[in-house]
């Protein structure tokens, strides 16, 4: 039971390479998501949650514990080493909404692959990256009304592309039939939603 | 990947391991600093750092910091707009201008640039493959980890070449883009999906063969590369504690606003 959950070299090396990829996307966004701030209101925070979908991603193709933290993570340290514009910070976003989405995992018992979880997944690592903005930008201080569309943008955004996408990408990945080569046995069926 | 070979200095030499752990530090701690007047100081004592430190040339630098700028205005914008404060300044439309919410604005900015700063510090100056054997070395770090990312680091320029290739064989076939939406949802199924399947097998493939030559064996091993600890190591440890320390003196003793905490307090 143990053994079964334990992550090999092979899993590591299929996660982190899956979310390199994103890492270059995470990089790539960065520019976008400036481009837009300008515009106001915070429009802005509707792509904001294409940083939360390495971690729904992985777990989703590889369905063990530890790979969702691990994916968002390894993100970010190549969004990092790319040359991020937010520096050494985008270490602790990963951390912070890796590990809140890992909680969602953890919560199903890694044994749910649904839609759905994907979504609460994306849902908590918003929260994550709430707390963490809480402290960093003070965004607990803005206007009430302004605080609310960046919430509301930001989960918005983050179901869809997190949730919502992500979960649209893995079923994709599973036609192709990779998804049966990294899956511990017995997980490795198709889920038919 | 910023790191070149080619420049030097001694934040080359500090232990890979040693120098994320106190940049990391010196992030946590940029959290906890709720004084602008001790982050003026802090940001010029990090940019001095970075352009006398790094080993590369200023121009270099400057043209890394460029888009820190850039962060720094649109950072800090939506606080000075729509933040909560007191003392009123400037009223347009929802835009409210207050004396607490310009200052909360500007601190922020600079703690985005303080952060991107610290990461160049890091980034220019440290090489991706010591710091996997330094944190395997130092920290413990189980050697499937380090191996597993420094193998996936090698594979980004081959999944590069494959998108190129893609790119071709979709034109050579005569595979339309659309426009707009649709045309972007196309994109991401037309080079999403077997880029990401490709990496996925190739990167099993590789891991089999690597367990096959016990990269994941954590004990009794041995390490081409052994980063240690030097004096020099002392020096940054020195002057990293300086640098915080200096800053939270000057804001502290002769602060340029009255302002000296930035939160608001009803």
């Amino acid at each position: 039971m143990k053994n079964r959950f334990k992550l090999k070299l092979s899993d590591i090396l299929v996660t982190t390479v899956v979310a390199l990829v994103f890492g270059v996307i995470y990089k790539l966004w960065g520019p976008l998501y400036y481009a837009i701030k300008p515009l106001g209101m915070h429009l802005e925070q509707l792509i904001y949650g294409m940083w939360f979908i390495a971690a729904t991603v992985a777990f989703l193709l590889i369905r063990k514990p530890g790979v969702g933290l691990l994916a968002e993570i390894a993100a970010a340290s190549g969004e990092f080493f790319m040359g991020s514009e937010w520096g050494l910070a985008v270490l602790l976003s990963g951390v912070a909404q890796g590990l809140a989405a890992e909680l969602v995992f953890a919560a199903v018992g890694y044994r749910k692959y649904s839609v759905s979880v994907a979504v609460a997944a994306a849902a908590a690592a918003t929260v994550g990256s709430l707390l963490l903005d809480s402290l960093q930008g003070y965004i607990g201080d803005l206007a009430l009304w302004n605080l609310s569309l960046l919430i509301v943008f930001r989960l918005t955004g983050a179901v869809i592309i997190a949730g919502w996408m992500a979960h649209w990408l893995v079923s994709a990945l599973e036609d192709t039939g990779v998804a049966e080569l990294v899956r511990p046995v017995g997980t490795a069926t198709v889920d038919p939603d | 990947m910023l790191y070149k070979k080619k420049y030097s200095s001694w934040l080359h030499r500090i232990n890979p391991a040693l120098k994320l752990v106190l940049l990391m530090g010196g992030i946590i701690a940029v959290l906890f600093i709720h004084n602008v007047n001790v982050m003026i100081p802090l940001v010029a004592a990090l940019a001095g750092m970075l352009l006398i430190g790094s080993g590369q040339p200023i121009g270099r630098v400057l043209l890394f910091m460029l888009p820190f700028l850039f962060v720094f205005v649109s950072t800090g914008s939506s606080m000075i707009l729509f933040g909560k404060g007191e003392t009123l300044w400037w009223q347009w439309g929802p835009a409210v201008i207050s004396r607490e919410s310009f200052y909360r604005g500007v601190h922020i900015g600079l703690r985005a640039l303080s952060f991107g700063l610290i990461g160049l510090l890091f980034a220019l100056t440290t090489r991706p493959v010591l710091l996997f054997y330094s944190l395997m070395q130092q920290f413990r770090l189980p050697p499937r980890y380090a191996y597993g990312f420094m193998a996936s680091l090698r594979l980004l320029p081959l999944i590069l070449e494959e998108f190129k290739t893609l790119q071709k064989a979709y034109k050579v076939r005569g595979v339309d883009s659309v426009k707009g939406w649709k045309g972007w949802w196309q994109k991401l199924r037309l080079y999403a999906i077997p880029l990401l399947a490709q990496s996925i097998r190739r990167a099993q493939r590789i891991a089999v063969a690597m367990e096959a030559r016990r990269f994941n064996k954590s004990i009794q091993r041995t390490y081409y590369y052994r980063p240690g600890f030097s004096s020099e190591d002392g020096l940054m440890v020195i002057c990293w504690v300086g640098i915080f320390a200096g800053a939270w003196i000057v804001g502290v003793q002769w602060p340029l606003f009255e302002i000296t905490d930035v939160r608001f307090n009803e």
